[in-house]
């Protein structure tokens, strides 16, 4: 059964609809990331499941009941917000005990689950302290405790890591998924950073503008993404999308020219290419002249900023293979038809690769 | 050294300022400890040999000071208590649920204290006789309530919009009742605005004289009432009962406002200067 389930589920602030009879079910036990670029509707999903919002239009059930119209202390939830929302005048202790010192649970029990929940994000030598006191990223941590103190099945994380060092991050996103084992909860997660989905997720839901754009298996996203927003969406750098044309089963696009995928109709295509697909001067004499713009060198990769004939393209690859182009000379770049996805430019769906072959 | 002379000078002038403000209430004060000649004396005396009968008297003799005493503590004390707590929730509801016109509501609020004193007092005595309410205690204290609840509601908005809503939705999303969270959660957060509305009302009642004479009456009558009526009570000006009784009366507003300083400037700009508090 899914744990949680919205079915045409819409919402209006004023003039602006910010979700347009939005489908989605959220399987039980599951590590759902919900992902998608800000004011995509992430947070307004999860008041709505919540129960912050109601909607003007839709069903959302939990776990099969009904809920849409249920009052928010009703439906036991374990809610992180986007902003901490820690009380300024209890001690961090005492706002992480807070779920359950309202559900009347026993002293004990509570202290005992603070000091666990605590120790496990590190935030035991806080928990005297009030939050006044603290940095943004241990407020950030106690308000992730704290929505995890709660007796509930189900989870929801509005962006919690998000301005958090790098490392705790990590460590964080760790946690949380080993956490989502041991529950045996379902976990509802939303965030900006498509590093952080990939890195979270077994079910990855992409959003966009107050719509369902695909839900998939994260690995499957990735790889073989149904949407030309989840191609763009996921994955850092940004995937390149280029304007091409499929002419006598050739798609000519900035420059490039590769095989158009069997059966393919003359006409637009958009075509799709991952930066760590774009290879760069492998081929002597080989492929579309571009020119460098900037050169980023984050460690183990290097990312050069291209320009295709005009169209901006972005290649990655590992560090020490080859050294860095310089800024503003010319290269050759190429892409692997096998790796070259095609998308119908209306719909934005998958259309296929481009077959095996030579540029 | 010229500059050092500036700094003299300067907190010279300040003190002569100060100490011409504060001269009536010295005045007054060494009045309380005087006899009845040396209060007249010409020129005035400012040695003297201080006596505390006026204060005896006050205790002793007049049989009705301590009931206005305590009619001042009780009325004020309870009008601003109530006026504070359903402030806070009118409050609470202007602030969260922002109903349609908060604004204008907020300045029809506020109208009533625009209109002075004498100018409905007319109305409000007609209509506390008619309801047989005059000199009562309880009726009193709902007026002066109703007096008080415009600002306290001024101000407690001004703190209740600085206090973000994120905090109410944590306590209802985790299972609390809106008692819970207008109590639990966001009460603790503007103590100070409870305190500033608190004390700046208290003053306003404690000063309080117009109504309790018009609409009070005998056993309502608190201490502005008494220096009204007694200054007169033995043909001249009794200045020993006057100088005794305003020097006890002074004293719970002063240490009020030493102690509270801060809140009474947030009570007076509603909260939208908070400073320290």
């Amino acid at each position: 059964m899914a744990a949680i389930e919205f079915d045409r589920v819409s919402k209006s602030f004023g003039q602006a609809r910010v979700l347009d009879t939005f489908s989605l079910s959220v399987e039980e036990g599951s590590l759902t990331v919900l992902c998608g670029p800000p004011k995509s509707g992430k947070s307004v999903l999860f008041r709505l499941v919540v129960g912050l919002e109601t909607p003007d239009g839709g069903t959302i059930r939990l776990s099969g009941r009904d809920i849409t119209h249920e009052p928010a202390s009703a439906r036991n939830i374990g809610y992180v917000p986007q902003s901490f929302a820690l009380y300024p005048h209890l001690t961090v202790f005492d706002n992480i005990g807070y779920p359950m010192r309202l559900a009347g649970a026993p002293r004990e029990e509570i202290a005992r689950r603070v000091d666990r929940t605590a120790a496990m994000l590190s935030i035991g030598h806080l928990l005297r302290k009030t939050p006044d006191k603290l940095s943004g990223g241990e407020k950030q941590r106690v308000a992730v405790a704290r929505g995890l103190m709660k007796d509930a099945s189900v989870f929801l994380f509005d962006d919690p890591l998000v301005g958090l060092d790098y490392k705790l991050r990590e460590r964080l996103m760790d946690e949380l998924k080993q956490l989502c084992e041991t529950l045996k909860a379902t976990f509802f997660y939303a965030t900006s950073d498509s590093l952080e989905a990939l890195t979270m997720a077994q079910t990855l839901v992409v959003v966009d503008d107050g719509r369902l754009v695909e839900r998939a298996g994260t690995l499957k996203l990735y790889a073989e993404p149904g949407q030309v927003r989840s191609l763009e969406l996921i994955g850092f750098p940004k995937a390149n999308v280029i304007e091409g044309i499929c002419r006598n089963g050739r798609i000519e696009a900035a420059g490039l020219s590769l095989p158009a995928p069997a059966g393919l109709a003359d006409g637009p295509v958009k075509v799709g290419i991952r930066p760590e697909h774009v290879r760069l001067g492998r081929r002597e004499g080989v492929g579309a002249d571009a020119r460098v713009a900037i050169v980023e060198h984050l460690g183990s990769e290097i990312v050069v900023y291209l320009d295709l004939n005009g169209h901006p393209v972005t290649a990655a690859y590992a560090a020490g293979h080859a050294a860095p182009p310089e800024i503003d000379s010319a290269v050759k770049i190429d892409i692997d038809p096998a790796r070259a996805m095609i998308f119908d430019p209306n719909s934005g769906a998958l259309i296929g690769r481009c077959a095996a072959g030579g540029v | 050294m010229s500059h050092r002379l500036r700094t003299w000078t300067y907190y010279g002038v300040l003190w002569l300022v100060s100490l011409l403000f504060f001269s009536p209430v010295a005045w007054i004060i060494l009045s309380s400890f005087k006899t009845r000649n040396d209060i007249l004396a010409t020129p005035p005396k400012l040695v003297f040999t201080p006596t505390l009968d006026n204060y005896i008297d006050l205790f002793t003799r007049n049989t009705s000071f301590l009931l206005q005493l305590g009619n001042s503590i009780l009325l004020s004390v309870s009008a601003v208590v109530i006026a504070v707590f359903v402030s806070f929730l009118a409050a609470f509801c202007f602030s969260r649920f922002k109903p349609k016109g908060t604004d204008f509501l907020m300045f029809l609020l506020l109208s009533i204290r625009m209109l002075p004193g004498p100018a409905v007092i007319l109305p409000v005595f007609l209509m506390y006789v008619a309801f047989g309410w005059k000199d009562n205690h309880l009726a009193l204290i709902l007026f002066y309530a109703m007096f008080s609840i415009p600002f306290s509601v001024w101000i407690l908005k001004g703190f209740l919009d600085g206090v973000s809503t994120r905090f109410d939705e944590t306590g209802r999303v985790n299972g609390g009742s809106w008692f819970h969270v207008i109590f639990k959660v966001v009460l603790p957060q503007v103590k100070p605005g409870l305190i500033a509305a608190f004390i700046f009302n208290l003053i306003f009642v404690w000063n309080e004289f117009l109504f309790n004479f018009i609409i009070g009456g005998v056993t309502t009558q608190n201490i502005p009432y008494a220096l009204a009526v007694g200054a007169y009570s033995d043909g001249g000006l009794n200045w020993t009962f006057i100088s005794a009784l305003t020097s006890i009366y002074i004293v719970p507003p002063v240490l009020f406002i030493y102690f509270f300083q801060k809140y009474l400037l947030v009570g007076m700009t509603f909260g939208t200067v908070r400073g320290e508090v």
